[in-house]
């Protein structure tokens, strides 16, 4: 098991933990500049509307108020989007829900820009409000983009389902329902921007990638790149949320027209009403299986409600449809699916990036199919799991993984697993409500963009004047432990000395292209660069002490402060090696590994996780609570013990949310809360009082990949295991997130039942 | 930072009155531009939702000594309305003489509201969590309209609608003096559903206080539910059908259905009326049954 104790001294406290644990660590969303404006956002009050006219007038006469923007005032591109620029920053003709900027104010005071904003008087025509992607797709219906309402759509099939569904013995077919949840990061969006005396800005602003934001900041300013700088750790909490561009255009916008700083922070309410969410999906199974177990047909459709705008979307969409084939080896194929645009908010990129919702269906099927078959539903997953090398789900070549197996095995010999078999259901004699169940699930996730995505990688290693070493990537810390885990990999596996190293994050002006920190790649990318990287570094470093030392040729080592000879006698240190001659830098770029064959987005290096809980279920109120819960996680050698750990538990949580609590209701394209009163994500109560964490670090011999990243697979396997353990426990088959409590609760027949003498 | 002179202006006046009689006074000169504040965490949440506006002048009764404190008077448990959550969960006088109130305290919001928000806040919100376990427990509140003291139980004060200033000066749970030569045993139930398991809005409150014979026969019997938005009430049907009874399965469902008559919860988008019914009358039944010999023993 994978926890303190196991970890020995590899267990370390993070070096951005004690800040964050006592509050003392400033976010970006903390700062203020000397003199700083209040930048506010018009937002408009309509999920989909035409808009007639904008009058500003009176909004620009409030004493104290020093810009009103509107789309007329964006001096480059009036779009962002992280792959297809589809979203205005401030609407020129028509909103598209209700959290579609029209107009942007910078003022002295927050009274003023409040009065501002009531001022700018928009009159809209407002259209009938397209609220689900059925309605969406409807041939009538009104587009919300020129291209009309989908925004993707992808078929792949193999061999022939209808024909192999004659052949099944047993068919089931069942429509899942998945919730549109909110990321909740502890920080809400916001940043200061600030104008430079050399004319430019520097933006203080979370992101998942800083880069990408200053190309997309430089193409609405109309300015080069270079007069950008980016700066966007620590992060307050991201989760994917962040990674798409949120308030940077107006502080940019505002900061550039008005020559002073400008301050955004979201409240909370902003956040819930401008913040993308995770896709709501509606995924129809069909799945038959012949008498022995084996599936012969799989038939998936998927209508995803991607809201307003693409953002990540359509590779939301692409992750998903990978998913709904799991870990698992399929005669026939028919999968399909739908990214539709509505004025349901924006959905986008969310830690599982769409697996969670497909595996909820996927294991959902396969339960469905041992109850149908008899055969026990662990032993069917066995029967049709995928060995070390088969091809990936979409027969593209994959980089060799056993890893469902490993994960499969290790749950089955989880102390949960066997308590389950000794176990079925505990009964309490004095609440005869409570029903107690077990359930399990399994799953296998690419990391990576996929197939075609431009996926970069790199990093550069140099020694600074003061004589640190310092090591840059374009990643970020948004609470994923990238520093930790960035620390004892160059401490464990490439030799250097915590006291030598400076770790650099966060700043477009002293980082390379490293890409982005999403998709579960960045402890990958950074093991790939630096195997490339450090061993050049440190060659550079012993020829530099040896020219100054004038050594002839012979072994030098890295020691602590400085270079050695072998038997340990001090050669220089870093120090006077700075001082003394050329730069030493290393810089490499390279890209994330992809598979040389297959058509579209599909990944090549897998992380696979097996899961087993056991649920209670209250049969007066419907409530379900977790109790015990065991992962098993195939993701490579570990990067960071505590990191590992924290990112399954963490994860788990999420999909708890998921799970039980989490939906961002709308009616009518309107958010029926406005903030954490109303929109529940589980406390510590909610969570299990146990919780175990197995990680299986084998991996093929040679391997080059290192330690695999496994920020998400932790939060898609635990709703099909709840829902299992439901069943187990109550006889109801859940199919819609979160579990309706309603139809879990009984009416009191057995409390007669139990009230008559025996 | 420094406000300027704008914001000084909007910002509401906060007073600090000794005694009640000049909290009164305040709130009558001013009238709707003041409100009482106990702990303020209510408040903060509805000038953040926007369903309050923030008054001109707000009138804190924290300096009042009279209003806060928990003591043992005239055959009554009386809690200053001050009283904090977090003290009234510690308090070893509720322990023992209303476990019932100490349980429903425990459920209400978080740690930090806790420790800033009021007993006497909850009972003035109406719809507070206390309110169900206070009408269970037969409290009666007292209060001092600027001229004299009036009276009224925790019922009467959760179905009542009033417009007249005045303040809450206390909260009195009766302490009945157990009778040793009764065989009664007094039995009590606390239940708040939500959609989490803790610091929750409530779907569902239920609240049950009763005493029954060593048979079973129910001899008291007080039944509360609120939760939501939904003004707690008495479940009076269910009390009469199960008064004087020993209840069987029968008259379990008999009660059964009639909270489910009674019970009318206000609905929200978060769970439906039948759901809110069903959870009230199962958990009012599963509590007789717990309570009943033949059904305590098993556990």
């Amino acid at each position: 098991m994978l926890n303190r104790a196991s970890s020995g001294s590899r267990w370390r406290e993070r070096p951005d933990g004690r800040g964050k644990v006592t509050g003392e660590l400033a976010y970006l969303t903390d700062r203020y500049a000397e003199g700083s404006l209040i930048g506010r956002i018009l937002r408009s009050p309509h999920p989909f509307a035409r808009i007639k006219s904008i009058d500003t007038e009176a909004a620009k006469a409030v004493p104290g108020v020093l810009a009103v923007l509107t789309h007329e005032d964006v001096p480059g591109v009036n779009r962002f989007g992280i792959v297809i620029q589809d979203q205005p920053v401030l609407c020129e003709d028509v909103v598209r829900y209700v959290g579609d900027a029209v107009a942007a104010v910078a003022a002295e005071t927050d009274e003023a820009a409040e009065r501002a904003l009531g001022l700018i008087r928009v009159e809209y025509e407002v259209y009938e409000t397209i609220s689900s992607p059925e309605e969406a797709l409807r041939p009538d219906g009104r587009k919300l983009h020129p291209d009309g309402n989908v925004l993707k759509h992808i078929q792949y099939s193999k061999g022939d389902v209808e024909e192999a569904f004659g052949r099944c013995a047993h068919i089931v077919e069942q429509t899942y329902k998945t919730p549109r949840q909110m990321h909740v990061y502890m920080e809400t969006e916001g940043g200061l921007f600030v104008p430079e005396p050399d004319g430019r800005l520097t933006v203080y602003s979370p992101t998942q990638h800083g880069l990408k934001d200053r190309v997309q900041i430089a193409n609405i300013l109309a300015v080069p790149e270079e007069n950008i700088r980016v700066l966007s750790s620590p992060i307050g909490g991201s989760f994917g949320g962040k990674d798409e561009l949120n308030v940077q255009p107006y502080g940019a916008l505002l900061a550039q027209r008005t020559g002073r700083p400008v301050r955004i922070h979201n409240s909370r309410a902003e956040s819930v009403r401008a913040g993308i969410k995770r896709h709501p999906m509606t995924i129809r199974m069909k799945t038959g299986i012949d008498s022995a177990g084996r599936i012969l047909a799989h038939k998936v459709s998927v209508l995803a409600d991607t809201g307003a705008y693409a953002t990540l979307g359509g590779e939301v969409l692409t992750n998903a449809l990978e998913n709904s084939l799991g870990c698992y080896v399929y005669e026939n194929l028919e999968i399909e699916g739908k990214s539709v645009f509505t004025n349901n908010g924006v959905s986008g990129e969310f830690r599982g990036f769409g697996a969670n919702q497909a595996i909820f269906a996927l294991e959902g099927q396969m339960d469905r199919l041992a109850e149908l078959s008899g055969i026990d539903p662990w032993k069917l997953r066995g029967i049709n799991l995928r060995k070390e090398n088969d091809p990936g789900a979409y027969g593209q070549e994959i980089y060799p993984t056993d890893g469902a197996r490993q994960v499969w095995r290790a749950v089955l010999a989880s102390s949960l697993k066997q308590e389950e078999s000794r176990n079925r259901q505990d009964v309490i004699p004095d609440k005869p409500w409570i029903k107690t169940g077990y359930g399990s699930a399994i799953a296998m996730m690419g990391t990576g963009l996929g197939k075609g995505i431009p996926d970069p990688g790199g990093g550069r290693i140099s020694l600074a004047p003061d004589g640190q070493i310092e090591v840059a990537f374009s990643y970020e810390e948004f609470g994923q432990g990238l520093l930790a885990a960035l620390e004892l990999m160059l401490i464990e596996h490439f030799g250097l000395f915590e006291e030598d190293l400076r770790l650099v994050i966060g700043d477009t002006d002293r980082v390379p292209e490293s890409g982005s920190s999403t998709a579960a790649r960045t402890t990958t990318m950074m093991w790939l660069a630096l195997g490339k990287l450090v061993p050049e570094f440190k060659g550079k470093l012993f020829d530099a002490a040896r020219e100054r030392a004038r050594l002839p040729s012979g072994q030098l080592t890295l020691g602590q402060g400085g270079i050695r000879l072998e038997d340990g006698t001090p050669v220089c240190t870093f120090a006077e090696l700075a001082a003394s001659g050329e730069p030493i830098v290393c810089e490499m770029s390279t890209a994330f590994p992809e598979s040389p064959n297959g058509d579209f987005a599909n990944r090549f290096l897998f992380v696979q996780a097996g899961t087993a809980v056991r649920v209670e279920v209250n049969e007066l109120t419907g409530r379900v609570r977790l109790l015990d819960q065991y992962h098993a996680v195939a993701g490579g050698p570990v990067a960071n013990p505590q990191g590992f750990l924290g990112q399954i538990e963490g994860a788990s949580g999420m999909a708890l949310g998921f799970t039980l609590t989490e939906n961002a209701v709308m009616k009518d394209g309107r958010y029926a809360f406005g903030n954490l009163d109303a929109y529940l994500i589980p406390t510590i109560v909610d969570q299990s009082k146990s919780m175990r964490v197995e990680a299986i670090e084998e991996v093929p011999e040679g391997d080059p990949y290192g330690p695999r990243g496994i920020g998400e697979i932790g939060s898609v396997t635990l709703a099909p295991a709840i829902a299992q353990a439901i069943w187990n426990a109550t006889g109801v088959r859940v199919s819609e997130l979160p579990v309706d409590p309603a139809l879990l609760q009984k009416s009191p027949q057995y409390l007669q039942e139990a009230v008559q003498p025996k | 930072m420094a406000l300027n002179q704008e914001e000084l202006l909007r910002s509401p006046a906060v007073w600090q009155p000794r005694s009640i009689e000049e909290a009164i006074g305040m709130k009558e000169e001013w009238g709707s531009a003041a409100v009482y504040t106990a702990g303020s965490t209510l408040l903060r949440t509805q000038w953040e939702a926007g369903t309050a506006a923030m008054p001109r002048h707000l009138i804190d009764l924290g300096s009042i000594a009279s209003l806060s404190g928990i003591r043992e008077e005239e055959g009554a448990i009386a809690i200053g309305p001050m009283t904090t959550l977090t003290d009234c969960r510690s308090s070893g006088l509720l322990a023992e003489h209303a476990p019932l109130l100490v349980d429903a305290v425990r459920n209400i919001a978080g740690w930090s509201v806790r420790n800033l928000a009021t007993l006497g806040g909850n009972v003035v919100y109406r719809v507070g969590d206390a309110v169900p376990a206070l009408i269970a427990l037969n409290a009666k509140l007292e209060w001092h309209d600027g001229s004299r003291l009036l009276f009224e139980s925790a019922e009467e004060w959760a179905s009542s609608s009033y417009a007249v200033p005045r303040l809450l000066t206390s909260i009195r749970i009766p302490c009945e003096e157990d009778d040793p030569t009764s065989n009664t045993k007094r039995f009590f139930a606390f239940h708040k559903v939500g959609r989490r398991e803790a610091f929750t809005p409530s779907l569902v409150t239920v609240a049950i206080q009763g005493e029954a014979e060593e048979d079973g026969t129910l001899t008291k019997l007080r039944i509360a539910a609120g939760g939501g938005q939904t003004t707690p009430v008495r479940m009076t049907r269910a009390e009469e059908l199960l008064l004087g009874a020993k209840p069987d399965g029968a008259g379990l469902q008999q009660a059964f259905e009639a909270v489910l008559e009674q019970y009318e919860p206000r609905t929200d988008p978060f769970a439906t009326d039948l759901y809110r019914k069903r959870t009230a009358a199962n958990l009012v039944v599963a509590a007789l049954w717990s309570q009943s010999p033949s059904n305590a023993s098993k556990g």
